[in-house]
């Protein structure tokens, strides 16, 4: 009877084999609904870039995180996508498909680098080893992004066009040439991120890059992103808004748009319900419960529909952020190029992204106020990476606080101080799982604070 | 010189024939039985003594006269010494030979008042049981007996009926559609119980293996022959009403509306603060103000003080049942049919029941006997009250609400289109949620079991028998297009079928050897199958309104099903050795090979042992004061496999992405190596009669511990997983319980007055939670940051959450924006199980009728109220009126400039502001000191308070941990049996009428706003977390059985 025993326990509920497609699409998807998500994009960074506002629950808008949200970005970057990337590595390694090596070995990366981006010092050389370590140490922001630069020449140089297809690639559809170029431009972006810190490692990678534009994104037909489908699969943004009308778009983005005459404010905003002056209205991030809702829902913008649609995308990396970052690398002198001509394509690639006109576009780049500033780079990169990231909160936030511009005012009723969250504080979880290690890290990088500034930002 | 004795022996009582009674020749080995007709022949000398002895009668000890013609009538004893208590695998024994703690529960404590669950049927009548009773009068209730033994697992006891285990799964606890789905034992009908015995806990259980581990409850349902002979029929009407016991006491001076202002256009943000759902607003003086039925026009805004109450109805319940039984020498049958029907206090909620039953005992001739038993059960209700969520819980829009909403109104939902509501940003209208978006619930179970026992000799028997529960459970939820928070509604079909399957067989020898000792031996083996299938099917978004159909679905189907197994195969053994009838040692065996552990770990063996000695016997003491005297002691170890599937890692399915399937690694990592839970207990008792019995206790310490937990202990997510699956954990469960009976009136008119007493302690401690040491605390539930855990060094159950800072002699301390600063660190806030619990009965008993009065209680636990920390947040609770206005002890201030994010300025008594600043009278300035040590002297608004105090994510959880502590008047009831005389005249058997009250008032109570006692479910998460509970109600019944 004991064969018996054994077989009757075996679970006739689940797939006993994964297939490495199949997690890879989980995983895509997971990361995607992240970064939209309520945790890390909608109650956090989108605010505290001031691209949305709340006018109802304000308390996040005033900075006061909510513990929940915290907790929840961690743990679902580390144990639904990592995991999730980390078996599709390692079944690539079983069955020699070095692609899939490669596409799980890139995401993996790029899951890292939105984390330390976040929390700074982070679990990574150890991370995602349970049975090797139970409790991982936090390594230093710098040594992760080093590393990173590492992981991602390293998957770029495994890929093989020729080599075993992969599928389940909701990002590319098996074209390993495109995932070649993702992984350079997020070596690229990571660059750019160490360039205050690091300038002699960000030049070097830079330059290697820029020696080959062509193997970088090169068009926006090679965005990376996830296009979501139609219900039950739409935007996570749009199922937010078949329930929900908590927030509205900012008043810095829609005052930043009005002054530029921006052609992207009414694919960023919608018209008010309730005629108002401008059509447009924006909300003051960080008010009161009631002065907020005094403002009326009827009478302030809410997302414009471009990113309330289903199948609105998830943009991991874009384009016009190749170009601003090549125009930056070209302003600090890690390559030659004309920096004033990349920021030009640069916000002629994003107002092409949402499809203005191209004598709306000419007629933008016209504007003295839009020209760039090649005295005051930060601030004209600043302010139109800003808008053109306008609702990528997580990369938004991170460049805006690399960059300091736009320059913007902390909310109004804020709770900090007067001052802006920098990062997100470690989730309460790790202090009593991880204590050792979170307490490490605490000491490395100073107070486990909404305040404490990272590393990677200089100033 | 040898003759032929021949005899019958009858009971003296009734004159009836005694089947089975021992006869045997003093001072030698011969002896006999009685047959079926009590009848029995035997040689022996004339001048010899017979001893006749049989469980429960008197022993009797008669001389042989020369005829050799001796018939006997048996007299009763009523002394403790005879008492006879069904004990595992349904073998009745004498209760001075055990070694352990049994309570027996008759008929009486049960059917004659009624409980919708049969569990809470228990409460504060067993010394050790903590019963957590169901919210709303329907629903789950939790049992535990001495304390929870297992850290994560389950810590029910295991149900039997007849000998066979049944199942008491609460399936789909909490799921889609929150209902508390009620566990199964709600099914059995306790019209059909003839006695619950409880075994409380390893000791007495250990012979039933596993899940014995929580103890058992014995249920022994009515056989034919317990009838008069002949035919019997037995007629049972029964009605009930349920009425709110515990409602919030809500505030009536403030409406809706946030920083005092509120006027309604939508209701979703475009008036003013018209998407507020909380009670913030205009003072309720009758000032006009545009509101939800008043289509823009300025109305009257005032109090509707019972809004909330008026909402809520009457329940009923009435029961009708009929048995018919019989008994002849061959036959004993017993058919019941039972019906009850129920509507609850929420609005448009049902239970019914139908119950089927069939107990026959066919003596098939002097050695084989057949018995079995035929039960079915269907349970069904149009709806279950909803327990939480915006789509079903009302308590949940009760508690955020606008204090001055007349519920009438809203009772025609369709007025002026669906959903007419005093809110639609977050709300559907209550009655809408209750008539339009319903869960249906239909079980359909079939158990019972079929026993065959052959007597080999006189003294040796074999038995076999098999036992099936087998149940569907289908269920039913739909949620109406256009209801707030799901636009298209939803409809989905969730169904169960569940079967356990217990086969068993024995050998049971019962020898006396020589004249001093006696020994009951039984050796046997069992299988036990478990499987349960779960299918679940969601059309997620409805295509077409008003139609509850799969098909009918918008987007693709949500689909999933679960199938779960699980073998376990024992072998066991006892044998109980009796020494003069007054030393007495017991000991048990079992051997499990369970389907749910790895080949090198699941085969387990425990062993128990456990003796008694009755002194007063032993020692010959004859005395008026002491009448009984017993100690025992035991020692038993109990197994515990773990569920299916807990072994090798497998990867789930997530909902597909368009055409693309999507497999995920699962977020607990499972252990090849697993190991099964170990549970050991040491128990000492003392049973003691006075006073000839007028004064009887019963006590028990017992001390228990179990090893080799499994648990699921959260791990840090940057391993990649949320939880690895650990067996180490260690909790130590220590107590003591007492049952008291006394008999202060035992008068010769007949009136009597029995008081029993019991009291229980239970202290547990959680020893260790993993070998590495690196897991302190393990979550069983948690309520935002409010949680419950297991943590090393504490007692199960501590309540974890915010709390306020203090200074060093323990003052609060307030920050600089006048509210009370949050600890950084998370603090113990208290424990939600119970220091002591305790139930006390009175009964009097006079010429047929009986009061009874049982008052109940539990002292010194804790519970975390979010009823409590939602109402005050949201300024509906009247607790909240302290400080709200000048009436209440607000004081006075103004924001200089009218800046509200400003600080305020306070006014002296008399003092005025400076021209054109607005004043108000909501000041409160929080009692504690600053951070320097100074008295607080910031003044801040009510709202601001409250709301800082009790916010969700900011608030201090500690001021809503509440005492749970209780005395509830738990039943009284008035019983009369009608006099044979009159009875007699109508031809009638017996006519016996009960009148009763459960949960009738709290005689004390500390928690404000609830009933500290609900449980959400039968697990171990969510205790001690109150979440916006349904109102519990009290019943008020009578009862009526007609024998024919």
């Amino acid at each position: 009877c004991q064969d018996d025993l054994e077989e009757v326990n075996n679970n006739p509920n689940e797939a006993i084999v994964a297939q490495p497609e199949y997690l890879l699409a989980n995983a895509i998807k997971s990361n995607a609904d992240i970064i939209l998500g309520s945790d890390a994009s909608m109650e956090t960074t989108t605010l505290y870039v001031q691209h949305w506002a709340k006018i109802q629950y304000t308390d996040p808008d005033k900075y006061t995180a909510s513990v929940t949200n915290i907790q929840n970005v961690w743990t679902n970057f580390y144990s639904l996508g990592l995991t999730d990337f980390d078996k599709v590595i390692k079944l690539g390694e079983e069955s020699g498909n070095v692609n899939y090596q490669a596409v799980g070995l890139i995401l993996k990366s790029w899951s890292f680098q939105m984390l330390t981006d976040l929390y700074g010092d982070i679990p990574y050389s150890q991370a995602v080893k349970i049975d090797q370590y139970l409790t991982p140490k936090y390594d230093a922001q710098k040594d992760v992004y080093l590393g990173l630069l590492n992981d991602l020449k390293k998957a770029g140089d495994l890929i093989n066009t020729s080599g075993s297809p992969i599928s389940g690639d909701l990002v590319y559809n098996g074209n390993l040439t495109k995932w070649k170029k993702f992984a350079n431009s997020l070596r690229l972006r990571i660059a750019l991120r160490i360039a205050d810190k690091d300038p002699a490692t960000a030049k070097s990678v830079v330059a290697e890059l820029a020696a080959n534009p062509s193997l970088l994104i090169a068009g926006n037909d090679e965005i990376a992103q996830l296009i979501y489908l139609s219900s039950p699969n739409q935007n996570p943004v749009s199922r937010d808004r078949e329930t929900r009308d908590d927030y509205r778009v900012s008043k810095s983005v829609v005052d930043k748009l009005l002054e530029l005459k921006d052609p992207r404010l009414p694919i960023f905003a919608n018209k008010t319900v309730d005629a108002t002056p401008n059509n447009y209205v924006g909300v003051t991030n960080g008010l009161l419960a009631d002065s907020a809702a005094k403002l009326g829902f009827t009478k302030t913008s809410k997302l414009g529909d471009y990113f309330t649609a289903p199948t609105s995308p998830a943009v991991f990396l874009s384009y016009s952020e190749v170009l601003f970052n090549l125009a930056e690398a070209a302003q600090r002198g890690f390559i030659s190029d004309d920096a004033a001509a990349l920021y030009k394509n640069a916000v002629t690639a994003s107002l092409q992204q949402f499809k203005v006109s191209s004598g709306d576009i000419t007629a933008y780049l016209a504007q003295p106020i839009v020209a760039y500033n090649a005295a005051n780079y930060k601030k004209s990169i600043g302010e139109q990476k800003w808008i053109a990231l306008f609702s990528q909160g997580l990369e938004a936030y991170t460049e805006w606080r690399r960059l300091d511009y736009p320059q913007l005012k902390p909310a109004y009723a804020g709770v900090l101080n007067g001052k802006f969250p920098l990062r997100l504080t470690y989730p309460t979880g790790e202090q009593a799982l991880n204590s050792a290690s979170y307490k490490a890290a605490v000491a490395s990088q100073g107070e486990d604070k909404l305040t404490t500034k990272l590393w990677f930002d200089a100033q | 010189q040898n003759i032929t004795v021949t005899g019958r022996v009858t009971s003296q009582a009734d004159r009836e024939a005694l089947p089975g009674v021992s006869i045997l020749v003093k001072g030698t080995s011969r002896g006999t039985t009685t047959n079926a007709e009590g009848t029995y022949s035997l040689e022996s000398e004339a001048g010899a003594t017979l001893i006749f002895s049989f469980i429960g009668l008197k022993t009797t000890e008669v001389i042989v006269p020369a005829s050799g013609k001796l018939d006997v009538a048996l007299e009763s004893d009523n002394t403790i010494l005879q008492e006879v208590v069904v004990t595992a695998l349904g073998i009745a024994k004498e209760k001075k030979s055990l070694g352990y703690a049994v309570q027996e529960l008759k008929t009486k404590d049960l059917a004659e008042a009624r409980e919708g669950n049969l569990v809470n049927a228990l409460a504060g009548k067993i010394a050790g049981v903590n019963i957590t009773s169901s919210q709303g009068g329907m629903g789950s209730s939790r049992i535990v007996i001495r304390g929870e033994t297992s850290i994560a697992g389950n810590n029910q006891p295991l149900f039997v009926v007849d000998g066979i285990p049944v199942d008491n799964s609460q399936l789909g606890a909490g799921a889609n559609g929150s209902r508390d789905f009620a566990n199964a034992i709600a099914d059995i009908n306790p019209d059909n119980i003839e006695s619950i015995s409880v075994l409380k806990g390893p000791n007495a259980a250990a012979l039933y293996g596993s899940r014995a581990s929580n103890g058992v409850i014995l249920i022994k349902t009515k056989s034919g022959k317990s009838t008069q002979k002949g035919l019997g029929v037995t007629l049972n009407i029964g009605y009930t009403l349920d009425k709110l016991l515990v409602l919030p006491e809500y505030q009536n001076v403030f409406g809706q509306g946030t920083g005092g202002q509120f006027s309604y256009k939508d209701g979703k943000g475009g008036g003013i603060n018209d998407a507020t759902d909380e009670s913030w607003g205009p003072r309720m003086d009758g000032r006009l103000i545009p509101q939800f039925f008043s289509n823009g026009e300025a109305v009257p805004f005032v109090a509707h003080p019972d809004n909330v109450k008026n909402f809520f109805e009457t329940g009923h319940t009435r029961t009708t049942g009929v048995a018919v039984s019989g008994s002849n020498e061959k036959l004993d049958y017993r058919f019941s049919f039972n019906n009850s029907k129920q509507t609850g206090v929420i609005p448009n909620t049902d239970i019914s029941k139908n119950s089927f039953g069939a107990n026959t005992t066919y003596r098939i001739n002097d050695k084989l006997t057949l018995s079995t038993s035929a039960n079915f059960v269907r349970t069904g209700s149009d709806n279950l009250p909803g327990t939480s969520g915006r789509g079903s819980s009302v308590m949940l829009q009760f508690l955020w609400f606008g204090r001055q909403v007349d519920t009438e109104l809203l009772k025609d939902y369709n007025k002026g289109g669906f959903d007419y509501n005093w809110n639609h940003s977050y709300y559907s209208n209550p009655y809408l949620l209750q008539y339009e978006n319903t869960v249906e619930q239909r079980r359909d179970r079939f158990f019972g079991n079929v026993n065959l026992n052959y007597k080999i000799t006189d003294w040796l028997t074999a038995t076999v028998r098999t036992g099936n529960d087998y149940y569907t459970d289908r269920r039913k939820f739909k949620v109406a297009y256009g209801t707030n928070g799901t636009p298209f509604g939803s409809y989905t079909e969730d169904g169960y079928a569940v079967n356990e399957n217990n086969t068993d067989f024995n050998f049971n020898l019962h020898k006396a050897i020589g004249a001093d000792f006696e020994v009951d031996w039984l050796v046997g083996g069992s299988f036990r199958y478990n499987f349960s299938e779960q299918n679940y099917q969601q059309a997620p978004k409805l295509a077409v309104s008003n139609l509850y159909t799969l098909n009918n679905s918008r987007d693709p189907l949500v689909s999933y099903n679960v199938l779960r197994k699980q073998k376990v195969y024992s072998g066991f053994s006892s044998a109980q050795i009796g020494f003069r009838n007054y030393a007495f040692l017991n000991l048990t065996a079992r051997n499990d090979w369970s389907s749910t552990l790895p080949a090198g770990n699941n085969s387990y063996f425990y062993p128990s042992v456990n003796a008694s000695l009755v002194l007063t016997d032993a020692f010959n003491i004859k005395s008026n004061v002491l009448t009984f005297a017993k100690i025992r002691g035991g020692w038993a170890e109990v197994g515990k496999d773990t569920d299916p599937y807990q072994l090798i890692n497998t990867y789930p399915f997530n909902q597909p992405f368009g055409s693309s399937p999507l497999l995920t690694v699962s977020d607990v990592l499972l252990n090849s190596n697993l190991k099964p839970e170990i549970t050991r207990s040491t128990e000492v008792g003392l049973d003691l009669a006075l006073f000839k019995n007028r004064a009887r206790l019963d006590f028990s310490y017992y001390n228990t511990d179990s090893y080799n937990q499994i648990l699921k202990a959260d791990v840090s997510p940057t391993t990649g997983y949320k939880q690895k699956l650990l067996n180490a954990g260690h909790i130590n469960n220590r107590g003591f319980e007492a049952m008291l009976n006394i008999k202060p009136i035992e008068a010769e008119s007949g009136f009597k007055w029995d008081v029993g007493i019991n009291f229980s302690k239970n202290v547990s401690k959680v020893i260790s939670l993993d070998d590495e040491g690196f897991l302190n605390d393990y979550k069983l539930g948690s309520n935002g940051s409010a949680a419950v855990y297991a943590s090393k060094g504490l007692g199960y159950g501590a309540i974890f959450g915010t709390a306020y800072t203090r200074d060093a002699t323990g003052n609060i301390v307030i920050g600089a924006n006048g509210l009370p600063v949050r600890d950084a660190n998370l603090k113990v806030l208290g424990h939600y199980t119970p220091k002591w619990l305790g139930g006390i009965t009175n009964s009097f008993s006079f010429k047929g009728f009986n009061l009874s009065v049982l008052i109940d209680t539990k002292q010194g636990g804790s519970i975390y109220s979010a009823t409590n920390a939602t109402g005050k947040y949201t300024g509906v609770l009247v607790q909240t009126l302290e400080g709200r206005d000048a009436a209440h002890g607000g004081l006075t201030y103004y924001y200089p400039g009218n800046n509200k994010s400003g600080a305020a300025v306070q006014l002296g008594t008399g003092g005025s502001a400076p021209a054109g600043e607005v004043v108000y009278d909501d000041g409160i300035i929080a009692k504690g000191v600053t951070a320097d040590g100074k008295p607080n002297s910031t003044i801040v608004s009510a709202e601001r308070y409250y709301k800082g105090v009790y916010s969700n994510s900011a608030g201090i959880n500690e001021a809503s941990v509440l005492d749970a502590s209780f005395i509830k008047l738990r039943e009284v009831k008035l019983s009369y049996v009608f006099p044979q005389s009159w009875v007699g005249k109508y031809s009638l058997q017996n006519v016996v009428l009960s009148v009763y009250g459960r949960n009738l008032a709290f005689l004390q109570k500390k928690a404000d706003n609830i009933d500290p006692e609900t449980a959400f479910n039968t697990g171990n998460t969510g205790q001690g977390l109150e979440s916006l509970q349904l109102p519990t109600t009290s019943s008020y019944g009578f009862n009526l059985s007609i024998g024919f």
